[in-house]
């Protein structure tokens, strides 16, 4: 059994008072027994001396009536139980028995009612009686003796009452208190705890509610501790409620606000029959920002997007933060598309204003994809992954853009991701292979290397385009492992061909960004080790992409692959930023111009001055370029007039699998067209 | 004014009281106490006051020496006391009736002993302690035992004599054991007094007189022979009235009797044996 404070409290009350009260009580009967039992003696002994008074001179005159009479009216008081006068001898002369008396009714069925001396005997071991003897003199001779049997059971049966009586007095005084105490205790004590319980209930249940404070005594101490820690409670938890609903760099919902929102808005929207929009938006190229203007100039960008987006919603509208770059909106109530659009696009003009950020003017972009409910999807999880889709696809497409989702979109999602799953075991199951296409020089169109190219042959879709699986090698990370794969066996294919005494020239090899990022230089000098290929068998063609990255890191990176003595080659330079300053910044060896710039030669006047201005660059930069894509004669002659050592493409030879390559080094060797092994590269 | 007509009655009154006879006094011995003598006799002298036109006074003594002694200076007018007393006392007053208790106009003396004490004849009283009731003038308590210890050889100085207050004493001391036999009338044993102090039943008769008539009612010689004789039968009369039979409850007896003073021959005879002729004339 469970007991509560209140009972505790009084139960030990009740037993320290019942005890103390017992222990009061026991003592005061005591008293009173003792006291009445003095009086027994007393009186036993008032009696004996008025015997002893009277009774000679009847004793004397043997007026044994008379002495009968004496003992008669002596002893027929209550409590005596006989009054005997014995001659000196011991023989009863005169006896007074009370026969009612229960010690005497008990003897008197065993002994004679005559038989004093027997009776007295059988009394004389009796505790519950007090004997006392006087003797009767006259003129110092002994006449006789009184006896006198006082019962205590009177004494008793008034120990017993006084007994029953202090113990129900006692119960009344115990019940009394205790029903005070208990009360008292309820109200000081009790209630005011219990007060406290249901505040720290509330507390449990986030309801902040304090308690009045009646008392200025420890209950009232206890009760104004209890609402300081309520309150702490509550700031506390307010701002624990913001930091897990709020993001705390733009003071805008988060993710979890932002599902709890949509989830409240299905809800509603459900109810009333009505239309939402959920708006991923997602700023483009974020990370250039960061990285090149610093995080600090990152995070003022977020939140001078959120504010622009915020001033460019109606006051029903949300908009979350979800992480990084990544915003929601959260439109309510749209009516149509056309609604919603208008919304994109305001957003999309708000966010692309230029701005200022710690004195330097930025221009961001951003791509928002759109779902609705319940269009687009019915639940939180659905709405959120078909806008995030919508908005890969709108980043897809280009910057600056909002698209609506659509069930295609799924469609290529899951196409994307089985692709994704199936380039996980193309590895293992031997479904890439590596192609290489000779690059030549335009001099004397002699074979100089190859670049080397990856195929994936994937069992159903056949022949898969690398700029279809290399973005999603990249997007997955991938790519490392492939890219890995790719330098191991473009190893072991040089060195394979040059122990069976082929001088292959070098393999031209594309790097990943994300490759680069891993640092793969090590890797790659264990590789070089292992196969035993020398540093000018090599060339690392990288985009410019990967020069965006952290230069200091990028800069390392570069120089350990120089110092092993690679070589370096800036892949499909035109296309992107052609930053003469990377040029500047990074070492490189090669230019490689790109195919789209080849295509228009010698007509496209562009292309002409573009390519023209290429190599005049590289030849002050003293560096080589290889013309990519010169599929025709005129491309050829054109680049090789401008000074292009280096060119490759249809006209000169197709991509081979590693099978032909072999035979087609070979058939060079035999022709005596290529160089010696001691010379791979000149 | 009222104290006015209190005066002139008293003054109208007084010669008639003057002239009224003085009261007749009666005496009773000291068998009992005064108190409860008084109690007991106080209706009978009413009775007599009231039927001979002449108040009765009851007058009770102390002891037996101041009444012996009212006796013998003829004091009383009616005289109740034991038959010693009458034999003692003839010459002055004249027995004109006795009590009769217990339905009885006689009783004997005798000598009690306890069942127990193996006490079969007088004769092994000798050496042994006799007690009596009442004193010596006691007829049945004293003299008639007396009589029968010396019918059986013992004369005084052979036993050890204690006297009891009364007869009944005398018998509660030998019930409890201070005597080994006690004189006294053969009814005391059962008389309520005694069956309420003791167990009758461990004691009993040893030796017994021939009846002896019971107290004697007695006025003075001097007396009118007319209201003698007017007293006599107003007293023998009472038992034969609801409210005469009583007053003989009241005075714990039963009847009144005629007597004679030769009914007192046999206890002159019993004095004389013990006391000698001088007893009986003192």
């Amino acid at each position: 059994m469970r007991l509560n404070l209140g009972a505790k409290f009084t139960l030990t009350v009740l037993i320290i008072l019942a005890g103390t009260m017992a222990a009061n009580t026991l003592y005061f009967l005591d008293t009173s027994a003792r006291f009445h039992e003095q009086q027994l003696v007393e009186r036993g002994r008032a009696l004996g001396r008025l015997i002893s008074l009277v009774s000679p001179d009847a004793i004397l005159g043997f007026d044994f009536l008379l002495l009968n009479d004496y003992t008669r009216e002596v002893s027929s008081q209550q409590d005596v139980v006989y009054g005997v006068i014995v001659s000196p001898q011991g023989v009863p002369i005169s006896s007074y028995i009370n026969h009612s008396d229960p010690l005497i009714k008990k003897r008197l069925e065993s002994v004679n009612s005559n038989d004093i001396p027997k009776l007295l005997l059988r009394l004389d071991s009796q505790d519950d009686l007090i004997q006392l003897e006087f003797p009767i003199t006259q003129n110092d001779a002994l006449l006789g003796r009184f006896l006198v049997g006082i019962s205590r059971q009177s004494l008793q049966s008034e120990f017993r009452r006084q007994l029953m009586i202090q113990i129900l007095v006692m119960i009344a005084i115990v019940l009394f208190l205790g029903t005070a105490i208990h009360a008292a205790f309820r109200f000081n004590v009790l209630f005011p705890i219990q007060k406290l319980i249901a505040a720290s209930r509330d507390v449990g249940r986030g309801q902040y509610t304090l308690v009045e404070v009646k008392s200025a005594d420890e209950m009232g101490l206890l009760t104004r501790a209890f609402n300081a820690m309520t309150e702490e409670v509550r700031q506390e938890q307010a701002k624990l409620h913001r930091q897990a609903n709020f993001d705390t760099l733009t003071g805008l919902p988060n993710r979890m606000m932002a599902l709890d929102r949509i989830n409240l808005e299905i809800s509603r929207a459900r109810r009333f029959d009505q239309r939402f929009a959920v708006l991923f938006i997602d700023l483009d190229n974020f990370k250039n920002v960061n990285d090149s203007l610093g995080h600090a100039v990152g995070d003022e960008l977020l939140v001078a997007t959120g504010n622009r987006v915020q001033a460019s919603l109606r006051d029903t509208d949300t908009v979350a933060r979800l992480g990084g770059d990544e915003f929601l909106v959260l439109a309510p109530d749209v009516t149509n598309e056309m609604q919603v659009e208008e919304i994109a696009e305001r957003l999309l003009r708000a966010i692309s204003e230029p701005q200022e950020l710690s004195e330097r003017k930025v221009v961001a972009h951003c791509s928002i994809g759109i779902a609705l409910y319940p269009d687009n999807g019915e639940n939180v999880e659905t709405l959120m992954a078909n806008a995030d889709n919508a908005m890969y696809q709108a980043k897809a497409t280009g910057h600056g853009s909002a698209i609506f989702f659509t069930e295609e979109m799924n469609t290529r999602l899951r196409e994307r991701m089985q692709m994704e799953q199936d380039l996980n075991l193309a590895v293992e199951l031997g479904q890439l292979a590596l192609h290489f296409q000779p690059i030549f020089d335009t001099a004397g169109q002699r074979h100089r290397g190859a670049e080397v190219l990856l195929r994936w042959h994937h069992p159903e879709r056949g022949a898969v385009s690398p700029a279809v699986f290399i973005p999603l090698a990249e997007a997955t990370g991938q790519i490392v492992g492939i890219g890995e794969w790719v330098l191991e066996q473009a190893c072991r294919s040089w060195s394979a061909w040059h122990n069976g005494g082929i001088n292959p020239g070098f393999l031209a090899i594309n790097i990943s960004r994300i490759q680069f990022r891993k640092r793969f230089s090590k890797r790659l000098s264990e590789l070089m080790s292992i196969y035993g290929i020398p540093p000018q068998a090599l060339e690392l063609e990288i985009t410019e992409s990967v020069l965006l990255d952290d230069h200091h890191q990028v800069a390392e990176e570069l120089n350990s692959l120089r110092a092993i003595g690679l070589t370096l080659s800036l892949d499909d330079f035109g296309t992107g930023y052609s930053s003469l300053s990377y040029l500047k910044r990074f070492r490189f060896d090669v230019l490689k111009i790109d195919r789209s710039f080849i295509a228009g030669l010698p007509d496209n006047p562009d292309d002409v001055s573009l390519v023209k201005a290429i190599l005049a660059m590289a030849k002050g930069l003293d560096l080589r370029v290889v013309a990519e894509g010169v599929e025709t004669q005129d491309q050829l002659n054109f680049v090789t007039i401008q000074g292009c050592e280096l060119a490759q493409g249809y006209l000169l030879a197709r991509p081979m699998n590693e099978e032909a390559y072999r035979s087609y080094l070979q058939d060079l060797q035999a022709a005596g067209e290529l160089p010696r092994l001691s010379a791979v590269r000149t | 004014m009222v104290s006015l007509l209190w005066l002139i009655a008293a003054a109208t009154w007084a010669p008639v009281i003057q002239a009224a006879e003085d009261p007749l006094i009666m005496g009773v011995f000291p068998r009992r106490n005064a108190a409860e003598t008084a109690r007991l006799f106080t209706p009978m002298a009413v009775y007599l006051g009231e039927r001979i036109g002449r108040e009765v006074k009851l007058v009770t003594s102390k002891n037996f020496d101041s009444f012996w002694k009212a006796v013998t200076e003829q004091q009383f007018d009616i005289v109740h006391y034991n038959q010693y007393h009458y034999i003692r006392s003839a010459k002055t007053y004249k027995v004109i009736a006795h009590t009769q208790e217990f339905g009885k106009n006689a009783v004997a003396g005798v000598l009690f002993v306890r069942k127990d004490s193996g006490i079969t004849e007088v004769s092994q009283l000798r050496g042994r302690t006799v007690i009596f009731g009442g004193g010596k003038d006691a007829m049945l308590s004293y003299i008639a035992p007396r009589f029968l210890l010396m019918q059986a050889g013992l004369k005084e100085g052979d036993f050890k004599t204690e006297i009891a207050v009364n007869p009944q004493n005398a018998l509660v001391a030998l019930y409890y054991r201070q005597a080994d036999a006690a004189g006294g009338g053969e009814v005391v044993l059962d008389q309520p007094v005694i069956k309420n102090a003791v167990n009758v039943q461990e004691l009993r008769l040893l030796a017994a007189t021939e009846p002896l008539l019971f107290l004697p009612w007695a006025v003075k010689r001097s007396m009118p022979a007319k209201l003698a004789e007017s007293i006599q039968s107003l007293l023998l009369d009472l038992k034969n009235s609801d409210a005469g039979r009583q007053i003989l409850k009241s005075a714990i007896m039963t009847g009144l009797g005629n007597a004679v003073d030769r009914d007192y021959d046999p206890h002159r005879k019993l004095a004389t044996a013990v006391f000698g002729p001088e007893g009986t004339a003192r």
